[in-house]
């Protein structure tokens, strides 16, 4: 192994450049406060991303297919909102599975529009993205939505449970990342994902029924939604109706970071997990060091660019490289 | 005009409610809102603002919304100049912006009152009266609640605090900020303000900031919010590392998850702030102003203390 070429490291880098990125944070972060790589400390950053994480999961596949969702911050408002209010009129059984139907509903329309009628995602969820959150506001009339008996139900187990000592928010992302990592990689499914991003010439030749491709990529991203906001539900028990405002981006940001392509056809479920954790981390990392917070917004951008720039110059074997 | 006054308004029907019958003196006033529906503290002030003004048999009112919209609540202003109104009452949806509509009111002669968060300083020439809670009060007196429990607690000599502040650029969050700063060295100069995040108003965010809190410190004996939502999320945090003993969590604006927090013995204090009297007040202050009566520049509300101690006193919030 001594003899690890240069080619050998180069050719590592543009693969892994986003991990490469992702080390070289956690090691600059931990120098600047040594509880930044506490057990405690990482378990409840994995467990804030958690949230996110599961989104992003399901905008993978939007994205991977060509298409864009804006709309799941507000659709995650809207669950968290729904499952809140079931829960003390219908119980929590009866409230989630409810839950589910409505958000998968909304996932069905977009689907539908998108897919169907052949609409600009761009445009369908950025309407959405109001269009829901208008929803959200009519169906709570604006109220905070808390549950009444806070410590009397099974619903806390999604937010605030724990197995083996690792907290339940980990363990549904790990395996729904699992499980839709092996749906995107593995099945005929996530074959058509790629070849409908790819080229969507080339896969409506092949037989491949595009619109019911990207109708089924917004049925999973909002049942991940869905999931999500049952997270996020449980985790606090109660929740504004702009709970998921502004996160349609912060989802977008960890997907691409991970390295989707905005134009579709590439992308991995393993790499949008990096990309969730990065942002993670760097929110923690910047609160341990005490920055100064108007400062953050600016470190943060500055962190990101450079994750992507890190991460391109890798893949093209080179730092400097102007359009041309 | 009468005639394109009942045009104007059906035309914005669909944001419109008019209240109140008209007669020859009465009082027509316009008011242009925030985001209703937002929160439910503007959608409680929407409705005791509608229900003053129907208990009021000499006004007439023009209920409209911004929705948040900066470009909106220009508009609904020039509307209401329009319609020639007495006076015009604005819940900014941004201090800076509104002023040149406010400008063109006052020029129309139409008085205008800012409420709930006023509009910023190089504005003030075009307003008549500001009708609102005093923020920076509201933070001294989170300070004094804080150091009161500490002097009970016997650790004012020692105590470390965090403070958790509303989203960064809001006049709200800034000024209970500075009141709370300012107030608590006054009060106890020997407790440490050991570091301020901001948690956006949201009780999420505010429970992502306490975990890295309680990683990064190891003593911490209160947590002050910039208001009872972020507080609860603290809390909730707190809860989760099994540290809630020990520690003392003061807000502001108290909501009702804080007060049932209260009620449990979790959360110890927060500042009363009714959007009933914050509406009242507006209403209020638009009638004394068109009647000619003396009304000061800075209309404050009362917006009293409520711990644990003295919580009965108050009904629990519907927001």
């Amino acid at each position: 192994m001594a003899t690890m070429t240069k080619k050998d490291i180069g050719g590592f880098l543009a693969r892994q450049g986003i991990l490469v990125a992702f080390a070289l944070f956690i090691i600059g972060f931990t120098i600047a406060n040594p509880k930044f790589l506490t057990p405690d400390n990482i378990l409840s950053v994995v467990r804030s991303s958690a949230i996110l994480g599961v989104m992003a999961l399901g905008v993978t596949f939007v994205v991977i297919s060509g298409n864009l969702d804006l709309s799941v911050g507000s659709m995650m408002s809207f669950s968290t909102i729904v499952v809140l209010d079931l829960h003390d009129t219908l119980g929590p059984t009866m409230a989630i599975p409810a839950m589910f139907a409505m958000t998968l509903a909304l996932g069905a329309l977009i689907g539908f529009l998108v897919g169907y009628l052949k609409l600009n995602s761009l445009i369908v969820t950025l309407g959405m993205l109001s269009a829901i959150h208008g929803l959200t506001l009519t169906y709570s009339g604006g109220k905070n939505m808390d549950i009444d008996d806070k410590s009397g139900t099974w619903l806390s187990v999604f937010g605030q449970g724990q197995i083996a000592g690792i907290p339940v928010p980990i363990l549904i992302f790990l395996a729904l990342a699992a499980l839709l990592g092996i749906v995107l990689a593995k099945t005929p499914f996530g074959r058509k994902v790629y070849a409908v991003g790819g080229n969507g010439v080339a896969a409506t030749f092949s037989g491949i029924r595009r619109a019911r491709t990207v109708f089924l990529c917004y049925l999973m991203s909002a049942a991940c939604v869905a999931t999500a906001g049952l997270i996020q539900a449980s985790r606090s028990m109660g929740s504004q109706n702009t709970v998921g405002q502004g996160m349609e981006l912060e989802v977008l940001a960890a997907v691409i970071l991970g390295g989707a392509s905005l134009l579709g056809g590439s992308g991995t479920i393993f790499k949008t997990v990096i990309g969730v954790l990065i942002l993670g981390f760097i929110q923690n990392g910047l609160l341990l060091m005490g920055l100064q917070f108007y400062a953050q917004f600016v470190v943060t951008w500055v962190i990101i660019i450079l994750a992507v720039w890190l991460d391109i110059a890798a893949k093209r074997g080179r730092l400097w490289s102007p359009i041309a | 005009m009468k005639l394109r006054t009942v045009m104007s308004a059906s035309v914005a029907a669909a944001a419109l409610t008019v209240a109140g019958a008209a007669s020859a003196e009465t009082m027509r006033i316009g008011i242009t809102q925030n985001n209703v529906g937002v929160d439910s503290y503007q959608t409680t002030y929407e409705q005791a603002f509608i229900a003053a003004a129907e208990a009021n048999p000499d006004v007439e009112v023009v209920v409209l919304d911004a929705g948040g919209d900066v470009a909106r609540q220009i508009a609904q202003m020039e509307d209401l100049i329009q319609q020639d109104v007495d006076a015009i009452i604005i819940w900014p949806t941004n201090g800076e912006a509104v002023i040149p509509a406010v400008r063109k009111a006052s020029q129309a002669d139409i008085p205008v009152i800012v409420t709930n968060s006023n509009i910023a300083e190089q504005g003030f020439d075009f307003v008549a009266s500001f009708s609102g809670p005093d923020n920076i009060t509201q933070g001294a007196r989170s300070a004094e609640i804080m150091c009161d429990r500490f002097k009970e607690l016997g650790i004012e000599d020692e105590a470390q605090i965090v403070q958790i502040s509303g989203q960064p650029g809001y006049t709200t969050a800034i000024e209970r900020a500075q009141g709370f700063e300012e107030r608590l060295p006054e009060v106890c100069p020997n407790v440490t303000l050991v570091e301020t995040q901001p948690g956006d108003w949201n009780r999420e965010k505010s429970q992502q900031v306490m975990e890295a809190f309680l990683v990064k410190y190891d003593d911490i004996d209160g947590v002050y919010a910039g208001d009872d939502n972020m507080g609860v999320g603290a809390l909730n945090a707190a809860n989760a590392a099994g540290r809630t003993e020990g520690i003392t969590f003061v807000g502001a604006t108290n909501f009702a998850v804080g007060y049932e927090a209260m009620e449990r013995g979790e959360y110890w204090g927060s500042i009363y702030q009714s959007p009933v009297d914050d509406a009242e007040a507006a209403l209020q202050t638009a009638i004394d102003v068109l009647s000619g009566e003396d009304v000061p520049f800075l209309n404050y509300f009362d917006t009293p203390k409520i711990t644990q101690d003295n919580m009965t006193e108050f009904t629990k919030p519907v927001f």
